[in-house]
């Protein structure tokens, strides 16, 4: 084993824990009923009811989506009125944003993993965990009121003058965001303190699963940005309540200023979205390549320079409200250099592929999706950051193509591709394989079939958010419905064998995937405090060239006192009793 | 360890006559007449000093691991960074339609 | 001091299961806390921004409408939160060393402080009330020429507001110190409720160490 420095390292007694295969007891059998459910601290509870919750949401704002698709197969009115319609597109953009895409990740996968890539028992702070659950069920009941008392049709920006003045429920609404934000802190504090203080002895920094990295990068944007948009929230709240004239033209208010305010959080608040989708991609394709990954250091630092640029680069939504001059040129120039830290990830994921065995299973599939459709979306995002460009394009079904090509094409996919990649671990059963495929593809033509032409008719000038048009576009928006219909039908599929396989699916072994990384060298399901050992980690957790039994081990002896990732040597005579 | 500093009382006493004093100099520095953008300098730099001994000596910052001073200071520079690129845009507009 | 240290190092009562020792979980709750602390920062960072937004662009405003607010409560409030700061630090101390009578006392002073912070902050709210300087679109004073002097006393109500709920919040979170420390549950070996809700209330401190010469001693 390799030790630098001989008085910093501790030296340990290890011996091999072998995973049980089918366990007697796991989390989801111990502790039953409704209550231990609604009341527990266990992370991967929390995970799943977090995971519930998403696909509802997801569910919902699908709807919305496809009812918005269904009025544009004709220029005029087909079923819905235009103010219905703007409500509608605003509850589609309000839920899939901050009650889906926000809380994906990192609140549902993240919490259900990340202790168990940290090889520790629980999030540093469990009940805070459970807490912020609970914030967001709050935060979740304030919107339905929002929509039952009126709704709102100002766009998910809620952009002064206009959400200050109109007659439909915002006040709810933003309250609803308020608390949510909370839910999004708290989850970013747990993390970020679990990372640092309860990584498993010998998991030093530069042993950290890339997904760890990315979402140690996304927990630090959550906690930086999210407070300047409950700042903002509460402001707009009280320009309704009390007339405080900050944002409110017709108080003497400047209405730019609260866009700076709110896409200070929410420009980076896309990289929240899409930073820890880019930890479960460089765990697939390690995992299914069987390879080491290539530029470990380029990943992890990149996803903490996509954190930081992520905060330079808000003004490129604005550069059309009538900021100074100055400010256009600083912040397309600065939105370029995202593009830097996007490309070295997506060269590396294709360097680990190069000359790799690849297996290509569901959640690999998944992750070759994202790669081709992200690309696309990162490059039209160059695009829309150039100045003079963006004039033409702004706010034209262009934009609405990047930000799902970016949003759906990227985060969801992978956020489908984790899904289906700890899918095992979660519930111990496997799904269909092969149906899980087929559906894979089904989803991957209907994606391109609603938001290409959308890039064609936004480039011609189409206007994004109306409700009708003229009849030149009608061939494109057709085509894009049918296109979100075929989108809807794979959803439908997937729920299908994701329910088959909860109920009648083959039983699923500790390590399906061959994987190193140290979540799947636990039982499936996990256990209830995810691992009766203490871990002891020796290697990467992309070290394909290393025996697998050399991570699987744990402290001989039952307990001593261990902190932090701190380095460790391994008594090697003692590993290979095992 | 690192967190556990046990200031004593005499030393608490002495940060917190430090801070009346301060806050004395700040009220004092406005009886004269400071041409117009320094006072607000001398006024926030001030405060910039009672808040850093507030943290140091107070919250401990002093004593403490150093990630936690990280965090204090990535506070900071966030927020200078809100301010300092809003102001790039607001301090040099200029009006689209005169008059508005 | 009378029991023994070694009587103390006994009590692992606090020690969650997940964590390894009392150190790590002291350590963590206390990083738990500073990154709780940044977004405290930068909430109140959105409302400086605004803060200096507006100043830049109507500075004669701020001059003229500061002038309305009283700088020698001002000055004492200042006082009155430095000198909480100063017995929640002995607070800390004495939870450090065992004393938690001393303890005790010290988070009721403490509390004392805050409430008379929060006294005199509504004998300047109310002045402020009846002169028809109210918040937003319900400003009525007419003795300030400046048109947008309802922003400023918006701006006013919102920092001063925000701060206020964060001294009561404060305040509650004291009295439900105090009610554990009766209880006997904080000793040298945990102490960490007591630590972390001290490094909020000097950050409550910090910020009203800048709102009071950015609202109060502007001329």
């Amino acid at each position: 084993m390799a030790t630098t420095d001989q008085n910093k390292t501790k030296k340990v007694q290890v011996r091999r824990f072998k995973p049980e295969e089918n366990p007697e007891k796991h989390y989801l059998n111990q502790e039953k009923g409704l209550w231990a459910w609604l009341t527990t601290v266990d992370h991967k509870k929390i995970g799943l009811m977090y995971l519930a919750s998403i696909a509802f949401f997801f569910f919902i704002g699908g709807v919305l989506a496809l009812l918005l698709r269904t009025e544009l197969l004709t220029p005029a009115q087909t079923f819905i009125d235009a103010d219905v319609y703007n409500q509608v597109f605003t509850l589609h953009g309000a839920i899939m944003i901050f009650f889906f895409l926000v809380p994906s990740v990192p609140a549902a996968l993240g919490n259900f993993i990340l202790p168990l890539q940290l090889g520790c028992k629980d999030v540093a702070f469990p009940r805070i965990n459970l807490a912020s659950f609970y914030i967001y069920v709050i935060g979740a009941i304030f919107t339905f009121i929002s929509i039952t008392t009126g709704a709102v049709d100002t766009g998910w920006t809620f952009y002064t003058p206009y959400s200050a003045t109109t007659g439909t429920s915002v006040l709810m609404m933003t309250l609803g965001i308020f608390i949510l934000g909370f839910s999004s802190i708290l989850t970013g504090v747990n993390f970020i303190t679990t990372i640092h203080k309860l990584r498993a002895p010998g998991l030093t920094w530069n042993k950290l699963p890339l997904n760890m990295w990315a979402l140690y990068a996304t927990s630090i944007i959550q906690v930086l940005a999210t407070p300047v948009l409950a700042i903002t929230v509460l402001l707009l709240a009280m320009e309704r309540l009390l007339g405080i004239g900050i944002f409110d033209p017709n108080l003497g208010g400047d209405p730019v200023l609260y866009q700076h305010f709110f896409w200070f959080y929410s420009h980076p608040a896309v990289y929240i979205m899409i930073v820890p989708g880019f930890g479960i991609i460089s765990e697939v394709i390690s995992t299914f390549s069987r390879k080491i990954i290539f530029g470990y250091w380029a990943i992890a630092l990149s996803s903490l320079a996509i954190a930081f640029i992520g905060f330079l680069v808000w003004g490129h939504h604005m550069f059309t409200a009538g900021q100074s001059s100055l400010a256009n040129m600083v912040f397309s120039f600065l939105t370029f250099l995202v593009g830097i830290p996007t490309g070295i990830k997506i060269f590396n994921w294709l360097a680990t592929m190069y000359k790799g065995s690849i297996d290509m299973k569901t959640p690999m599939l998944y992750a070759m999706i994202f790669l081709f459709l992200f690309t696309i979306g990162g490059f039209t995002g160059i695009m829309l950051g150039a100045l003079a460009v963006d004039i033409h394009l702004h706010d034209t079904y262009y934009v609405v193509a990047h930000f799902h090509y970016v949003m759906m094409g990227g985060m969801v996919m992978a956020f489908l591709a984790g899904l289906h990649y700890w899918w095992p671990k979660m519930f111990g059963k496997m799904y269909n394989e092969f149906w899980a495929k087929v559906t894979a593809v089904v989803l991957f033509i209907g994606f391109n079939m609603t938001f290409l032409p959308q890039f064609v008719m936004g480039s011609q000038g189409m206007p994004r958010r109306y409700f009708n048009y003229i009849d030149q576009f009608q061939g494109f928006h057709q085509f894009s419905t049918i296109g979100s219909y075929i989108i809807g039908v794979a959803f439908l599929m997937m729920f299908a064998y994701m329910m088959h396989s909860l109920f009648k699916g083959k039983k699923a072994p500790a390590n399906p995937w061959g994987s190193r990384a140290l979540e799947w060298q636990v039982s499936s399901p996990a256990p209830l405090h995810n691992f009766d050992h203490t871990p002891v980690i020796i290697h990467g957790p992309y070290d394909y060239h290393q025996p697998m039994s050399e991570f699987q081990l744990g402290i001989a002896t039952s307990h001593n006192g261990h902190h932090a990732g701190e380095p460790v040597t391994v008594e090697k005579s003692v590993t290979d009793k095992v | 360890m690192s967190g556990h500093h046990v200031s004593s009382a005499k030393f608490l006493w002495g940060i917190a006559i430090a801070l009346f004093f301060l806050t004395f100099i700040t009220v004092a520095v406005t009886w004269i007449t400071i041409p117009e953008p320094w006072n607000v300098v001398v006024a926030v730099a001030i405060a910039a000093v009672k808040a850093l001994i507030v943290v140091l000596f107070f919250m401990n910052l002093w004593w403490d691991e150093k990630f936690n001073t990280l965090l204090f200071i990535m506070g900071v520079v966030f927020f200078l960074l809100l301010i300092g690129i809003t102001l790039l845009d607001t301090l040099y507009r200029v009006d689209p339609v005169p008059s508005f | 001091m009378a029991q023994t240290s070694a009587e103390l190092e006994e009590r692992l009562d606090h020690l969650q299961h997940h964590f390894v020792d009392s150190d790590q979980q002291f350590d963590s709750s206390k990083m738990g806390m500073w990154v709780f602390l940044v977004t405290e920062i930068l909430t109140f960072g959105g409302l400086f921004a605004a803060y200096i937004v507006y100043r830049s662009w109507y500075p004669e405003l701020y001059l003229e409408a500061s002038t309305e607010l009283n700088a020698f409560w001002g000055t004492v409030n200042t006082a009155v939160l430095i000198g909480s700061s100063l017995t929640v630090a002995m607070a800390i101390r004495s939870a450090q060393l065992n004393q938690i009578k001393g303890l005790i006392i010290n988070l009721w002073i403490t509390i004392g402080l805050a409430v008379t912070f929060m006294v005199i902050k509504y004998f300047e709210y109310a002045e402020k009330f009846e002169k028809g300087i109210l918040p937003g679109r319900y400003y009525s004073y007419d003795g300030l020429e400046h048109e947008k002097a309802n922003i400023f006393f918006s701006i006013y109500y919102m920092m001063t507001g925000l701060h206020g709920l964060h001294v009561i919040i404060g305040i509650g979170l004291m009295l439900w110190l105090v009610k554990k420390a009766k209880q006997k549950v904080f000793h040298s070996g945990y102490y960490t409720p007591v630590e972390i809700t001290g490094l909020f209330w000097h950050l409550v401190d910090v910020i009203w160490i800048f709102l009071f010469p950015l609202l109060y001693l502007i001329d």
